[in-house]
């Protein structure tokens, strides 16, 4: 059988980059959370960082999001070194906790991340109304946080995340505690953040939500232990699906 | 520093609260219970009470009632004797003198025996024999009641020491009367002295706690952490704070206020909105030291166990149910630490004194101060937990 010449990987410049991440190393009072390792993610693309739980998934999106500091290494968020600045508004970040405020309303918490933002006021209507219908909250605007479902805040924490129309999206499991038809719904929407050319990156525990994903990166014990498309990481592993490609790329490093 | 976002944590924060009716509550029904509560059960001892006396009594053969008055006041502990002016004095015009000195507030009294005290007294003892009141002429006293328990302390410690002397001397015990002057104060209610007390301290601690409160909550809720990745700055976060408990400190003063004038009939001299604005400052100090001590604290009992540490002296020794000569002199360099004895004397040296900006300058001065220092060691300490 003639094999096709392999095509030359096509090179990339600098800016083509959404996340760059270069020896990033946090430690806890010893404990490596995470260990030296270096990742790119392209403009555009839908990330999924998947690993069990304690590998160091939140520790590298907080310390992206300026919120813990590196012990070592650097990264930049589209060209600034973090702790950035300056694009700061570019950026959505949903944290894995639900962080909205329980004392006001669904309203209320959109309206004042859209404040922080500086929305157009106009703009910040238009956009609560598609977003409470996309994570199905839209009858529920008036009600206060602490009476809502604890799936339902998960979703309006979501959504605050949405409400300036960031370029680069960080998802620390956006998808826990949400019943599969809203998940359906949600992937809907990522796919139209993805064509409009968002980059996300999203920590996730579902393996069939992690085979959507353009790229993927599985994580253990903080490094960073295989990285690629779904389907070439499967093949790569000779499995059939990504639980057991996770185990044989495990196997690999201990 | 965008306005905007100032406003916007600022609106959340009063947003908060509307959904939180007890604390909502509480920033209005301390105040007045402890006014209610204080305010009519207070009495207090005073001691150390600071006075002036001019002396100028001639005698009358030997005898000098002023000395043997004098020796007793300086026996008292109620009183603590500043200076002595005498007729070797007189260059320096010490009447005039001693007035100013409790127009100043320095001292609370001058009392004044003037040539004629010993001899006006002796051609009297005729008329007290036959049950006249006595009317010490030669003798005044100038008084300032702001605090109306110091007023009622020197007039009643003079009466007993003039009774005391007649007894004495001529087996005599009419009724005393004594010429006073109120430099200050002249209707004052204990309650009058006592609401910009409670203005002060309830401004304090309510923008102290609610700080606490919200800023331990935004901390375990994490929206602090997800505040600090938006665009907002700590400076902002630190304004907005400062807006909205600032207002509420306002918010809460009024109300006190209006509750004194409508309920206890309070006497209010001077500027209204002095008095706010230092409530004001005081609010947004103790705001800000509320946000650096939540953002020291580990965790949310270290936090809580600050309102104590700071509740304790304050409410014991920043002047507001006595003056700060009844504090222990020990005790009293810690008096001048603390930024609500600025605010209570400030608020009180407007509303009872009728004093303005040119008096009470260095309260202001110092309470803008406060404010500012925490301001910035708040927005350090925010910065620094990143
Ligand atoms: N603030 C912290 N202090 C100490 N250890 C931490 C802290 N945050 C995370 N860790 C530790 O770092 C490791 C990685 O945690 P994390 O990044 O939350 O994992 P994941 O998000 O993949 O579940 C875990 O062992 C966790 O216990
Ligand atoms: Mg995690």
């Amino acid at each position: 059988m003639m094999r096709r010449p392999s095509k030359k990987a096509k090179r990339y410049e600098p800016e083509d980059y959404a996340i760059t991440i270069e020896k990033l190393r946090k430690e806890f009072d010893g404990l490596v959370a995470v260990n030296d390792f270096n990742l790119r993610i392209r403009k555009g693309v839908t990330y999924g960082l998947i690993g069990p739980n304690g590998s160091g998934k939140t520790t590298t999106i907080k310390m992206l999001m300026g919120l813990l500091r590196p012990t070592a290494g650097r990264a930049t968020i589209l060209g600034e070194a973090v702790p950035i600045k300056d694009k700061l508004p570019c950026i959505g970040y949903m944290p894995q906790d639900m962080a909205v405020y329980f004392d006001m309303s669904v309203h209320e918490n959109l309206q004042l991340f859209s404040e922080l933002y500086s929305v157009d006021k106009e703009i910040f209507e238009k956009r609560e109304e598609e977003l409470l219908k996309v994570v199905g909250l839209e009858e529920r605007a008036d009600s206060l946080v602490s009476q809502l479902s604890g799936g339902m805040r998960h979703r309006l924490s979501l959504a605050c995340t949405l409400i300036h129309d960031p370029e680069i999206l960080f998802l620390d499991e956006p998808t826990v505690g949400v019943d599969p038809e809203l998940r359906v719904g949600f992937w809907g929407y990522f796919r139209k953040l993805k064509e409009s050319g968002k980059t996300v990156v999203m920590t996730t525990h579902y393996m069939d939500e992690a085979m959507r994903c353009d790229v993927i990166g599985m994580m253990r014990a903080g490094r960073l232990i295989a990285q690629g498309s779904p389907k070439g990481l499967i093949e790569k592993s000779s499995t059939k699906n990504l639980e057991d490609a996770f185990l044989v790329f495990s196997r690999g490093v201990m | 520093m965008k306005i905007s976002r100032v406003i916007a944590i600022a609106r959340k924060n009063f947003r908060s609260l509307r959904h939180d009716r007890r604390t909502a509550a509480f920033i209005f029904v301390v105040p007045l219970m402890m006014m209610l509560i204080f305010g009519y059960t207070f009495g207090g001892d005073v001691k150390n009470i600071s006075v002036v006396i001019v002396n100028l009594d001639e005698g009358f053969m030997n005898e000098s009632f002023s000395w043997s008055i004098i020796s007793e006041l300086n026996d008292s502990e109620t009183f603590k004797i500043v200076d002595i002016y005498t007729s070797e004095d007189i260059s320096i015009d010490p009447v005039n003198k001693s007035i100013e000195r409790v127009r100043n507030a320095e001292i609370w009294a001058a009392i004044i025996f003037e040539e004629n005290f010993t001899s006006d007294a002796i051609m009297n003892i005729g008329s007290l024999r036959q049950g006249q009141p006595f009317v010490p002429s030669g003798f005044t006293l100038y008084l300032d009641r702001t605090n109306p328990n110091v007023g009622a302390a020197v007039t009643g410690e003079l009466t007993k020491d003039l009774q005391l002397l007649l007894i004495l001397k001529y087996h005599l015990t009419p009724p005393v009367i004594l010429e006073t002057e109120m430099i200050y104060g002249e209707d004052t209610k204990f309650i009058d002295f006592f609401a910009p007390g409670i203005m002060g301290l309830a401004g304090l601690l309510v923008t102290f706690m609610l700080t606490i409160v919200t800023f331990v909550r935004e901390r375990s809720s994490f929206t602090l952490e997800r505040l600090l990745t938006t665009p907002v700055t700590e400076g902002e976060i630190v304004a907005g704070y400062a807006l909205s408990f600032g207002i509420l400190a306002l918010a809460q003063s009024t109300v006190i206020l209006l509750t004194g004038i409508l309920l206890f009939n309070i006497q209010i001299v001077g500027s209204v909105l002095l008095a706010l604005l230092i409530i004001y400052l005081l609010g947004v100090g103790s705001m800000g030291m509320g946000l650096m001590l939540s953002s020291i604290a580990k965790n949310e009992l270290q936090a809580v166990q600050f309102v104590p540490i700071v509740f304790i002296p304050s409410i014991l020794l920043a002047g507001i149910f006595w003056p700060l000569e009844a504090i222990p002199e020990l005790l009293r360099p810690v008096s001048y630490f603390i930024p609500l004895t600025y605010a209570v004397d400030g608020c009180r040296s407007v509303m009872v004194r009728g004093w303005g900006i040119e008096e009470v300058w260095i309260q202001v001065t110092v309470l803008i101060l406060f404010a500012l220092v925490m301001l910035l060691l708040s927005t350090y300490m925010l910065k620094r937990r990143k």
